[in-house]
């Protein structure tokens, strides 16, 4: 399953408020990060945290993974970001390395947890709970989505993601990708009528 | 599902704020994994050398030099202790700080279980078996990931506790 993760240089319009930041700056940024400047891959990080371990918290649905899963997207970026060819922006790049890298932590956790302790998936409802003190209504609703259909969710009403590059991403069917959109957004639909 | 929520819906999604900044400081443990890279292909181009330089002691000399001034230099530059076992350290210092002020934000809110400080020390115990553990294999990624995630469940039980009902789901 893993090996349809895949780092790309999707080409999407994904909008961010770092893209506000002078291009000079952000070239100048990722060149020096590329040749293993530390400061500069810090200026990097401290820009595109916020939107980096939002995507993930999204994902994820629980703060401490994202939290893990958002320092893991860093780990890998810093060894990535000479594949960074500058085809697209920068920042859609990231996001779309950050989702591939999340998916992929989520599922290696998983697996992980459940071989050493034997312990069956978090329920939904034990996520809301972790979930519940800080979020917006929607937000709310979204964490307690099946993890498959808030995957799909998120990277496309929220992120932006065409149904094909989900599919790419995830390893699943296009036609399946659309079906859990649906599923999610019926889901949350019928939990604000409640 | 009415046509109202539809809309709803998508002016939630419209208006849903994309940002969001974690509860710790994340760049320490991202920092420690790039010097411990970095070191490591330093010890990789090190072994790929030490043939060449078998007879020529004075750059090994200066290899080393330039290893220890490299290292030297990003552990003096970010302030922090780079070994694992100050990692541990750190991971339990921040901890410590972030359930303090946890616990004193919340200190008059009522808590929905009587038993949750029980169950607090019981992580409790649980984080002591891990530190205890990392002493003598302190590289080991598996433990430091365990510690983290008993941290990480503590603030979440304090959290959980402390969250009025009318806010559950």
């Amino acid at each position: 399953m893993e090996s349809h993760l895949k780092l790309v240089d999707t080409k999407s319009s994904i909008n961010s408020n770092c893209d506000t930041q002078p291009l000079d700056q952000h070239v100048d940024l990722i060149d020096r990060a590329k040749l293993g400047d530390k400061q500069a891959f810090r200026m990097l990080y401290d820009m595109y945290l916020p939107k980096v371990y939002g995507l993930c918290y999204r994902l994820c649905a629980d703060k401490s993974q994202a939290e893990d899963a958002t320092q893991e997207v860093f780990i890998q970026l810093w060894s990535k970001i000479g594949n960074y060819t500058g085809q697209s922006k920068f920042s859609t790049w990231l996001y779309s390395v950050t989702s591939n890298i999340t998916i992929s932590y989520i599922r290696k956790q998983k697996g992980w947890w459940q071989k050493m302790f034997n312990i069956e998936e978090t329920s939904h409802s034990e996520q809301t709970a972790e979930a519940s003190m800080f979020e917006t209504d929607l937000e709310k609703l979204i964490m307690r989505l099946p993890e498959r259909a808030r995957w799909v969710f998120v990277l496309h009403a929220i992120e932006g993601y065409r149904h094909e590059q989900i599919a790419d991403m995830l390893g699943i069917a296009e036609g399946t990708s659309k079906a859990q959109f649906h599923r999610a957004k019926q889901l949350i639909e019928e939990w604000m009528d409640e | 599902m009415s046509n109202k929520n539809k809309s709803t819906l998508q002016q939630q999604i419209d208006g849903m704020q994309k940002e969001r900044m974690p509860e710790r400081d994340l760049w320490p443990g991202i920092e420690h994994a790039l010097i411990h890279k970095s070191d490591l292909s330093l010890d990789e181009v090190s072994n790929i050398n030490s043939k060449k330089m078998m007879f020529k002691p004075v750059y090994a000399l200066a290899a080393s030099v330039t290893l220890v001034a490299f290292v030297g230099y990003f552990s003096f530059q970010s302030g922090v202790v780079t070994t694992s076992e100050g990692l541990a350290q750190q991971l339990n210092e921040q901890h410590i700080q972030q359930r303090e002020s946890l616990l004193a934000s919340l200190k008059d809110q009522p808590t929905t279980t009587e038993n949750w400080q029980q169950q607090l020390n019981e992580l409790d115990e649980a984080a002591a078996a891990i530190r205890k553990a990392l002493e003598n294999e302190p590289n080991n990624a598996a433990l430091l990931r365990m510690l983290k995630r008993v941290h990480q469940q503590q603030i979440a039980l304090i959290e959980r506790v402390h969250a009025p009902a009318w806010q559950q789901i």
